[in-house]
C-alpha cells in the first residue's frame, strides 16, 4: 500500500446514492515506474523493440502487487495513453515507406489492448478491457471511465494505467492505480 | 437519477465500400455481393495479400468524420442548441500513418493542407477539432480500444446517458484502409489469401480490411420525448467483459464474451430466447469464430443453435476500431426493414461453429431484438442488444 492508498479520487454526480447522493471511488493501491532504483522496465516476452509495453506490464504488476483486487471481483483495465506505442508506429511507417516487410510480432503488439490483455491474463483481471487516448488530465479522463464502469455494473475494481510520453512519443514512465468503490460521507 | 427505459438512437450514418448512407448499407448487405477489390490506394506487391473493401472516392479521415457526424445529427434533426449540450465520443485508430485519404477512383491525391486545421495532430485534438466543426459542445472521449473502441463508445455514451450525467451524445468512428495496419495484418497471417472472408464457415482463412466511417446520435428516452424526436431504434443493453486468458488471441471457451452478452440481457430485462438475430464479431479466422461460438452457446444455451447469425464483415470487411459503429447500423437498419442479412462466403458447415448461419438469401426477421457483438485484441469483448424504440 501506498501512502496515497484510500484517498477518494473524485466524486460522480447523480450516482446510485440518487439524488443528493454523492458516489466516489477510493485508491486501493497505486505505484509508478519509475520509482527510485528502478532502471529499464524488464523485457516483456513477446513484445519487441518499444518500452511501452514492458513499462505498462511493470507498473501494473508492482501496483497489483501492493494489492490484488478482491477475490472474486471483476477487475476493469483503463489503460490511458496520448501516443500509445509510437516507437513501435514509427517503425512501422517507415518501413512501409521504405517498402519493407515488418516482423509478425508487430501485429501482435500494434494497439494497445495487447500488453492490456497481457495484464489482465497474468493477473486474471476479467472486467472490461478499455484503451483511451485522454482528451483532458489523462488520471481525471481514467478515473471517469473506471467510474463509469463501476456505476455501470461491469465492473466491481479497476486497474487504472497511465503511461507518459516525450514530446516525440516515446514512453518515459507510468503510473498504475487499483480503483475500487466507495461512497463518502 | 438513473433512467431504466432503453436508450433511443434518434440519428445514425455510415459510409463504407458499400457506399454512403444507411440505405447504400443495408441494399449492400442484402445483395451479399462483398465489397472487397485489388487494393489501388498503396502498393500491396509485397504482401500475401492485396485485397479490400475500398470505397473508390472518400475525403481525408476527418473530413469524412465530419461528415457521418453532421449527417447522424441532422437525421436526428438535432438544432444547434441540442448540439451544443452533446457530448462526443471518438473511435479511431492512433499512430502517425492512420489518417489516410483522400482517394478518387481508389488513388491517392494531394490536397494543400489549410491553414489552422490540426486534424493530423494527436488523437486529443482531432476530437476537439471534429467536435468544434460539428457543434458539439460537451465533453469528448477517445477510444482505442482496437475492434471494440466503436462498441464500446456506444455502451459508454448508453451508460452515461442512464446515469444522467449527459442527455445526449454523439459516437463516431472511422478507419480508412492504409498502408501500416494492412501491413501488420498481412504480417500477422491474419488477412485471409482466398480473398474472401467466410465467418463461421469450413474453409475460412481469414480477415480482409474495410473502410468504415460511422456516427450515431444516442439520447436519453425523456430528451427525445421533450422534443418530438423519432428514434430509429434503441439500445436495449449492452455489456463489456474481459477474458483474462491471451493478449491477442480470444479465449476459446467464450466465456468473456458470453459475459458481455449475459450483461446486455440483464440491462434489457431480456431472455436470451428474446434475441431474434445476432451480427456476429466473426472475422473469417478458424479460432475466433469458434469462439464466438462457443460463446453463444454458453450465453444463449439452446436458443443458440436457432437464432439467425451472420457477419455482415463478409460484406464489407473489418473496418476495425469503426466495426462496432459500423454494424450498429448495419444492424439497426436490418431490423427496421425486417430483413436479416447473409453471411456471404460460405462454403459449408464447420462442426466448431453450431449456428444457424443465414447462408442463401437475406431471412425475414421474426424477432424484436438483435445483437451486434465486437471482439478484440487484449480479450475485450462487447456485446449491444438493440430493439424498436
Amino acid at each position: 500500500m501506498t501512502g496515497a492508498a484510500d484517498r477518494a479520487l473524485g466524486t460522480v454526480p447523480g450516482g446510485p446514492g440518487g439524488p443528493g447522493g454523492v458516489r466516489t471511488s477510493r485508491v486501493l493501491a497505486e505505484a509508478r515506474w519509475p520509482e527510485p532504483g528502478d532502471g529499464s522496465p524488464p523485457p516483456l516476452p513477446g513484445f519487441v523493440h518499444s518500452s511501452f509495453a514492458p513499462l505498462v506490464a511493470a507498473v501494473a504488476g508492482r501496483c497489483l502487487r501492493r494489492r490484488t483486487p478482491p477475490a472474486g471481483s471483476r477487475c476493469a483495465v483503463v489503460l490511458v495513453s496520448a501516443a500509445g506505442d509510437r516507437p513501435s508506429a514509427d517503425h512501422v511507417r517507415a518501413t512501409v515507406a521504405a517498402g519493407g516487410r515488418i516482423g509478425p510480432l508487430f501485429f501482435f503488439q500494434s494497439v494497445p489492448n495487447s500488453v492490456a490483455g497481457h495484464v489482465a491474463a497474468r493477473w486474471g483481471l476479467d472486467g472490461p478491457v478499455v484503451c483511451l487516448s485522454p482528451t483532458g488530465n489523462p488520471r481525471a479522463d481514467a478515473v471517469a471511465e473506471a467510474e463509469l464502469l463501476l456505476h455501470d455494473g461491469d465492473a466491481d475494481v479497476a486497474l487504472l494505467v497511465l503511461v507518459e510520453h516525450a514530446p516525440d512519443g516515446a514512453p518515459t514512465g507510468a503510473v498504475a492505480v487499483l480503483l475500487g468503490e466507495g461512497t463518502s460521507p | 437519477m438513473d433512467e431504466r427505459e432503453p436508450v433511443p438512437i434518434t440519428g445514425t450514418y455510415a459510409v463504407s465500400a458499400l457506399g454512403r448512407g444507411v440505405d447504400a448499407q443495408l441494399d449492400g448487405v442484402l445483395r451479399a455481393a462483398p465489397a472487397f477489390r485489388p487494393v489501388r490506394r498503396f502498393d500491396t506487391t509485397v504482401r500475401r495479400v492485396g485485397v479490400a473493401a475500398t470505397l473508390p472516392d472518400v475525403d481525408t479521415l476527418p473530413d469524412e468524420l465530419t461528415e457521418a457526424v453532421t449527417a447522424a445529427c441532422a437525421a436526428a434533426a438535432l438544432t444547434a442548441a441540442h448540439r451544443t449540450g452533446s457530448a462526443f465520443f471518438l473511435a479511431t485508430h492512433g499512430g502517425p500513418g492512420t489518417l489516410p485519404g483522400p482517394f478518387r477512383a481508389d488513388r491517392p491525391i494531394a490536397v494543400a493542407p489549410e491553414a489552422g486545421r490540426d486534424e493530423r495532430g494527436p488523437l486529443p485534438a482531432l476530437a476537439g477539432h471534429l467536435a468544434r466543426r460539428c457543434g458539439l459542445g460537451g465533453p469528448t472521449r477517445v477510444y482505442t480500444t482496437a475492434c471494440v473502441s466503436a462498441s464500446t463508445a456506444v455502451a459508454d455514451a448508453a451508460a452515461l446517458i442512464r446515469r444522467g450525467d449527459r442527455e445526449r451524445v454523439v459516437v463516431a468512428a472511422g478507419y480508412l484502409v492504409e498502408p501500416d495496419q494492412f501491413a501488420l495484418f498481412d504480417a500477422g497471417r491474419a488477412l485471409a489469401d482466398d480473398g474472401a472472408v467466410r465467418p463461421f464457415s469450413a474453409g475460412r482463412r481469414g480477415l480482409l480490411l474495410g473502410d468504415g466511417v460511422a456516427a450515431v446520435v444516442l439520447e436519453s428516452a425523456g430528451a427525445a420525448r421533450r422534443r418530438g424526436a423519432s428514434p430509429v431504434a434503441a439500445l436495449h443493453g449492452w455489456g463489456r467483459a474481459g477474458d483474462a486468458y491471451h493478449p491477442c488471441q480470444p479465449d476459446p471457451t467464450g466465456r468473456g464474451l458470453a459475459r458481455a452478452v449475459g450483461a446486455a440481457l440483464r440491462r434489457a430485462g431480456l431472455e436470451p430466447a428474446a434475441v431474434g438475430y445476432v451480427n456476429a464479431n466473426a472475422t473469417g479466422t478458424g479460432f475466433g469464430d469458434a469462439a464466438e461460438a462457443a460463446a453463444l452457446r454458453l450465453a444463449l444455451g439452446e436458443h443458440a443453435g436457432r437464432v439467425p447469425v451472420s457477419s455482415t464483415k463478409s460484406v464489407h470487411g473489418h473496418a476495425l476500431e469503426a466495426s462496432g459503429l459500423l454494424e450498429l447500423v448495419v444492424t439497426v437498419q436490418a431490423l427496421r426493414h425486417g430483413t436479416l442479412p447473409v453471411n456471404a462466403g460460405w462454403l459449408g458447415p464447420d462442426e466448431t461453429c453450431p449456428l444457424d448461419v443465414v447462408t442463401d438469401a437475406p431471412r425475414p426477421a421474426v424477432g424484436r431484438y438483435a445483437l451486434s457483438l465486437n471482439a478484440a485484441f487484449g480479450g475485450a469483448n462487447t456485446a449491444l442488444l438493440v430493439g424498436a424504440p
